[in-house]
């Protein structure tokens, strides 16, 4: 995954564009395929959240002046209904059936895409600009090639478009690229300082999957002190000793402004979305409705068919009256990691993002294969942090053995009964403590690196002495 | 795997204190030769071990109670039957030009019975290319829209709906029957299935419906009871297909025919169902054996290797052997009966157990070296019939959809005549009925017993947690070999970077950055190569196309084509031969690292889907991959160590191309002056038209292999 991204940008004569445009053609052609592949019925893809075929009978219900919500189908959110339900039953002749909705999921991960890329500019900028105001931009360009060459925009944008996952969820007429693209939105929006844009995206992504709700952490941070630099500390530390930087270079203060800013449009927002739901759902129960069946539905994981994740094979062996404890525990787990990672991480704000979504695309109760697709793209922004990060190749085989033994054991279980869920189970399990060891390990190669950085920023005045 | 991989790159890191667990991972990998040769000798002797760790079959669902009932079918039903085989007979003496006539008398037998009958009209399906077919589930195939009314065939199927049933469960009889040439076996065989069918419209026991298929095998027997499936699990919602087979005369006749026959019959027109299937029998009468007493054979490989459920042969067996008298067989590769080094082996294992019974009564693993050699003989075909995912039987039919189904044939001693016909009539049909009234017994499918074992006799088999230790004794030296592999081309790497003059922390930073993502490069190369292999193996698919094209021409252009994409991919994506960078010196020990992980997770995966594919790849396989070594430094080194060593790779390199190997196999099992080049394409075709998962390994993974291991042998840097 990492490879290809990577691969593309040591070639001198590399193209972003051409690979854009590669990896648009490579998914239409994949879509003309789509009986062979059967991609839409895969559990790996279409979870009971973001499965194309209730979205399309969400759509039929509503259409016949029901309840979209009726007989436990749709889970996702009304607006999704308005724009993307024509999608599911508008046909071209001679077309295969489901191009412009398919269409629809290319321009999302396309529009994705982007501003990863742009949010990638704006991380290397501010990183140059700390190792600048940090006196130690010649030795780390001496001591990495990596740094030149490697722009972490384009890396990050170009895994996330050729990321199998991505692919994978986007050709399986999935809605994760909708909901990823949210979640970039509003990292995008905080990176560049657009605080509409931002509280839009943040409040997209929770109204359309609850879990990116505590994205508002690093979204405050990154508002609140600017996007990824080494620890303030060391600034603090190096105006100490040399009591020359100049101050202007770096805020090193949090500035509340931009924060309430934010709040005010999160409001706006959230009651623009409610207000818009409100009508859309008007003769179907209202507001109330809607949050019994898709934020309850998340949060009581009612529906127990198979997925990549844990917690189905969990609450299908557990007792009914230890339920509502083990809800309580399963949840209150990706809450508990929230405050000591960010106050750990609080000066890498978007690292602190990536960290959280791949927290929470494990420990979600109907996971899919593109919340991996989201945060192994997000990994791309940290080329230059994690260039050292370890077990790369181990985990680089994780994951294609995992991605490769699921669906057959999934087969095994399924189709010829000779397995049985264990078999299953023991991927998905597998495939958890992957993750883990990723964020691990992601997480101290980060904080090695901060450690290198500040050795070089304290080592250097004794280079010069001798 | 993942442990010793984790624990093995934890040790690229001193750190001071470590822990035991990651100690003997370092232990482990520092060692990797000797353990590797350990294990993968280990592995072999395990797989021969095999015929004497096998264990007796049981009967592990208590509800089968094979044998329980005495038998209840007498002399009056072989005689209906008997009734059936002549009219049969002298039908196929006065016309033989349509099958329809007797297929119509069948029709009518089943009637008078009271059971319900239909007509089942399918077409002949030509073979298809759906490489991952196994992968998904069964669709209800392409509707072909140009059939004629000449490639139609005609199943009979009679229903008898079950007095103490809810109609929910359907046991399934099956005999082909090919209307245009029929032997006297056939004829027998549905005689024998029309006496148990007889009985079964009287009983009172039967809780599960009975279905009685003829299939109509004129387009293969196989062809017939797929179609008749598919229909029956998968309905057809578009009216077309029905239709067109209407407009069709002769079926149409058919029809009259019966209606204007029997009036107020069940009869119907329609195709019939009755619930879902606990088990089949697909029931056969062959000509007569070579053995001294009438035998039974049991075939049960379905595609990919799947197995029916081993209670069901149970059942079959212990009535067979101990109700009537019948001796049951299972296949065996005969040529390897006479080999005698498998017969010394067998001696050993027998002394060996000896021995040790004389040390402790207890232990008696010693199985006698004729047994021995037998066992081995029936393993050794049923890994070859699995490894190649072809079903042996109509049987394989049922697999597909998850039903429990093996192919009975019965061989008698004497010929079919008057007198020996009744006798086989009633033991046959006595064994068909007790194992009817054992599935009839069932509560649930079955799931009791094992679905992946191997078979050393029909009264022994080896279980999966017995023969996967073989399995994975033989690739438990590949995770720890690539291991150590991305160690040292590491420490390497970090070596040759320290003498180089500068500061310790620039180097230190440099080896780091470069250290933990250089395997990008060799992972390119092992991904261009998959790649490649993912195009050979679709390449089969537009060749076949080609009008007129004998095998031996369609192989060489797949030949041709296969190497021309190969030097297009190698100059386009990865250009193996150029060696500029003095960092690439090391290249291809992580070449070779980043293929043994690969082909570890491929065999791991095939393990999983196909265990005999994956066994017999990994006995080409893993030696091929932990000897790859640059015929450049065993050239330069001259020691006879390392002369041995460049032998043993370039022999390997040789014998493990997937053509070579299968001249070489075909070759030793039957006589090398009958090769022809063709072959190997006719074997590919076959595999390919029968969906099996082992067309994908030998294309995907294999293939891959093989290149990357010949790409290290071939290295010059």
């Amino acid at each position: 995954m990492q490879k290809m991204g990577k691969q593309k940008n040591k070639t001198a004569s590399f193209s972003f564009w051409n690979w854009v445009i590669a990896s648009i053609i490579f998914r239409l052609i994949l879509i003309y395929f789509p009986k062979n592949l059967n991609l839409a019925s895969r559990p790996e893809v279409s979870t009971p959240l973001t499965s194309f075929r209730r979205l399309a009978e969400g759509y039929w219900l509503k259409q016949l002046s029901m309840s979209p919500y009726a007989g436990s189908m749709y889970h996702g959110s009304p607006l999704l209904l308005s724009l993307l339900g024509p999608l599911t039953v508008k046909r071209i002749e001679g077309q295969p059936n489901h191009l412009l909705y398919s269409l629809v999921s290319v321009i999302a991960d396309v529009v994705s895409a982007i501003l990863i890329r742009a949010t990638g500019k704006n991380l290397r900028l501010a990183y140059l600009r700390s190792l600048e105001s940090l006196d130690i931009v010649q030795q780390t360009k001496a001591s990495g090639e990596f740094f030149k060459i490697l722009s972490p925009g384009d890396a990050a944008a170009l895994i996330y478009l050729w990321n199998p996952f991505t692919i994978v969820a986007c050709v399986g007429l999935s809605t994760s690229p909708i909901e990823n693209m949210a979640v970039i939105l509003c990292l995008y929006g905080a990176c560049s300082r657009l605080v509409p844009l931002a509280a839009f995206g943040w409040v997209i992504a929770t109204h359309l999957s609850l879990y990116p709700a505590i994205l508002i952490i690093p979204v405050i941070f990154l508002l609140g002190c600017g996007p990824d630099a080494p620890p303030r500390k060391l600034f603090l530390q190096k105006n100490n000793k040399e009591e020359v930087l100049s101050k202007s270079k770096l805020r090193l203060g949090f500035s509340w402004r931009p924060i309430t800013h934010f709040a005010f449009w999160a409001l706006l927002w959230s009651a623009y979305v409610l207000v818009l739901c409100g009508i859309s759902l008007k003769q179907f129960g209202g507001l109330w409705e809607m949050f019994k069946s898709t934020y309850g539905f998340i949060l009581t994981v009612e529906d127990l068919s198979p997925n990549i994740g844990v917690l189905w094979y969990f609450f299908a062996e557990v007792f009914d009256f230890f339920r509502n404890f083990f809800l309580i525990v399963f949840h209150v787990n990706i809450l508990f990691m929230i405050m000591p990672l960010a106050i750990r991480l609080h000066h890498r704000p978007c690292f602190l993002a990536f960290v959280y979504i791949a927290i929470f695309s494990m420990l979600k109760s109907y996971p899919s294969v593109g919340d991996s697709a989201l945060y192994l793209g997000l990994l791309g922004w940290f080329v230059n942090e994690l260039a050292d990060i370890q077990f790369s190749f181990f985990l680089f085989c994780g994951y294609v053995g995992v991605s490769l033994l699921s669906p057959v054991m999934h087969t095994l279980w399924i189709w010829r009964g000779t397995g049985n869920a264990n078999f299953y189970f023991a991927t998905a399990m597998v495939y958890a403590c992957l993750q883990i060891i990723l964020v691990v390990e992601g997480v101290s190669a980060m904080l090695n690196h901060d450690r290198k950085l500040r050795n070089l920023a304290t080592s250097k005045p004794q280079d010069a002495k001798s | 795997m993942a442990e010793t991989k984790e624990t093995s790159e934890k040790d690229e890191k001193p750190k001071p204190r470590v822990r035991p667990i990651v100690r003997l991972g370092i232990f482990l990998i520092s060692h990797s030769v000797l353990v590797s040769v350990v294990c993968c000798t280990a592995g072999v002797l395990a797989l021969f071990l095999l015929p004497v760790l096998a264990k007796n079959t049981y009967i592990s669902e208590n509800a089968l109670m094979p044998g329980s009932a005495s038998p209840m079918l007498s002399y009056q039903h072989v005689s209906d039957g008997n009734r059936l085989v002549k009219d049969l007979t002298n039908l196929d003496l006065k016309s033989s030009e349509t099958g329809i006539e007797s297929q119509r008398v069948i029709a009518q037998y089943m009637l008078e019975l009271g059971a319900e009958v239909s007509f089942h009209k399918f077409h002949a399906q030509l073979n298809q290319f759906h490489p991952l077919h196994f992968f998904s589930s069964p669709d209800s195939g392409v509707i072909q829209e140009n059939f004629s009314c000449s490639s139609y065939g005609i199943n009979t199927v009679g229903i008898i709906r079950a007095p103490r049933g809810d109609g929910k469960e359907a046991i399934v009889l099956v005999t082909p029957y090919n209307a245009l040439k029929s032997g006297l076996g056939e004829a027998v065989s549905v005689g024998i299935a029309y006496s148990v069918f007889s009985l079964l419209t009287q009983v009172t026991w039967l809780a599960k419906d009975v279905i009685w298929l003829v299939a109509d095998s004129r387009y293969g027997e196989y062809a017939a009871v797929a179609a008749w499936l598919r229909d029956y699990q998968i309905p057809k919602f578009s009216s077309l297909s029905t239709l067109n087979s209407e407009m069709c005369p002769d079926i149409n006749n058919l029809y009259d025919l019966k209606v204007n026959s029997i009036a107020g019959s069940k009869y119907s027109n329609s195709f019939r169902r009755a619930g879902t299937m606990a088990a089949a029998l697909v029931l056969k009468v062959g000509d007569q054996s070579e053995q001294y007493e009438d035998t039974i054979s049991i075939y049960a490989e379905a595609s990919n290797g799947q197995m029916p459920n081993l209670d069901l042969i149970n059942v079959v067996n212990y009535l067979a052997v101990h109700r009537q008298g019948l001796r049951v067989q299972v296949e065996k590769l005969w040529s390897l009966l006479n080999s005698s080094w498998l017969k010394s082996l067998g001696e050993i294992f027998e002394s060996l157990g000896k021995v040790a019974k004389s040390l402790n009564p207890e232990w008696k693993f010693g199985i006698p070296a004729t047994e021995y050699v037998e066992g081995t003989a029936t393993l050794a075909s049923s890994l070859y019939y699995q490894a190649l995912g072809v079903p042996t039987g109509p049987h394989g039919a049922f697999r597909d959809y998850q039903v429990d189904a093996i192919t009975l044939e019965i061989s008698p001693k004497y010929s079919l005549d008057k007198f020996r016909r009744n006798d086989i009539l009633l033991r046959g049909g006595r064994l068909i009925e007790g194992v009817i009234r054992s599935v009839n017994n069932l509560l649930e499918k079955f799931h009791q017993s094992f679905f992946l074992y191997l078979l050393t006799s029909p009264s022994k088999f080896v279980s999966v947690g017995v023969y996967m230790i073989a399995l994975a004794l033989l690739i438990a030296p590949l995770p720890m070999v690539a291991a150590s592999l991305y160690v040292d081309a590491n420490s390497l790497d970090s070596k040759t970077n320290k003498s180089t003059p500068s500061t310790i922390a620039d180097t230190a930073e440099r080896g780091i950055t470069i250290r933990s993502w250089r395997w990008l490069y060799s992972a390119k190369l092992v991904f261009a190569v998959h790649v490649w292999g993912a195009i050979v193996s679709l390449l089969p698919y537009f060749i076949c196309q080609i009008p007129d094209c004998s095998s031996t021409i369609s192989f060489m252009i797949w030949v041709v084509l296969s190497m021309i994409s190969l030097l297009t991919l190698y100059s386009v994506l990865a250009s193996p031969f150029s060696c500029n960078n003095a960092s690439q010196e090391k290249e291809w020990a992580l070449v070779k690292s980043v293929t043994i992980s690969y082909v570890f997770i491929g065999l791991g995966l095939m393990s999983v889907i196909n265990f005999a594919t994956a066994e017999i790849g990994a006995l080409l396989m893993v030696p091929m991959c932990l000897l790859a070594r640059p015929l450049k430094f065993d050239l330069r080194a001259g020691s006879l160590r390392s002369f041995s060593r460049m032998v043993c790779n370039l022999v390997l390199g040789l014998i493990a191309f997937p053509p070579a190997a299968f001249f070489l196999l075909k070759g030793m099992l039957e006589d090398f002056g009958s090769v022809n080049i063709g072959d190997f394409w006719m074997w590919v075709e076959s595999l390919w038209a029968w969906n099996s998962a082992t067309y994908i390994f030998i294309g995907m993974v294999y293939l891959p292999c093989w290149v990357l291991c010949v790409h290290i042998l071939l290295h010059t840097c």
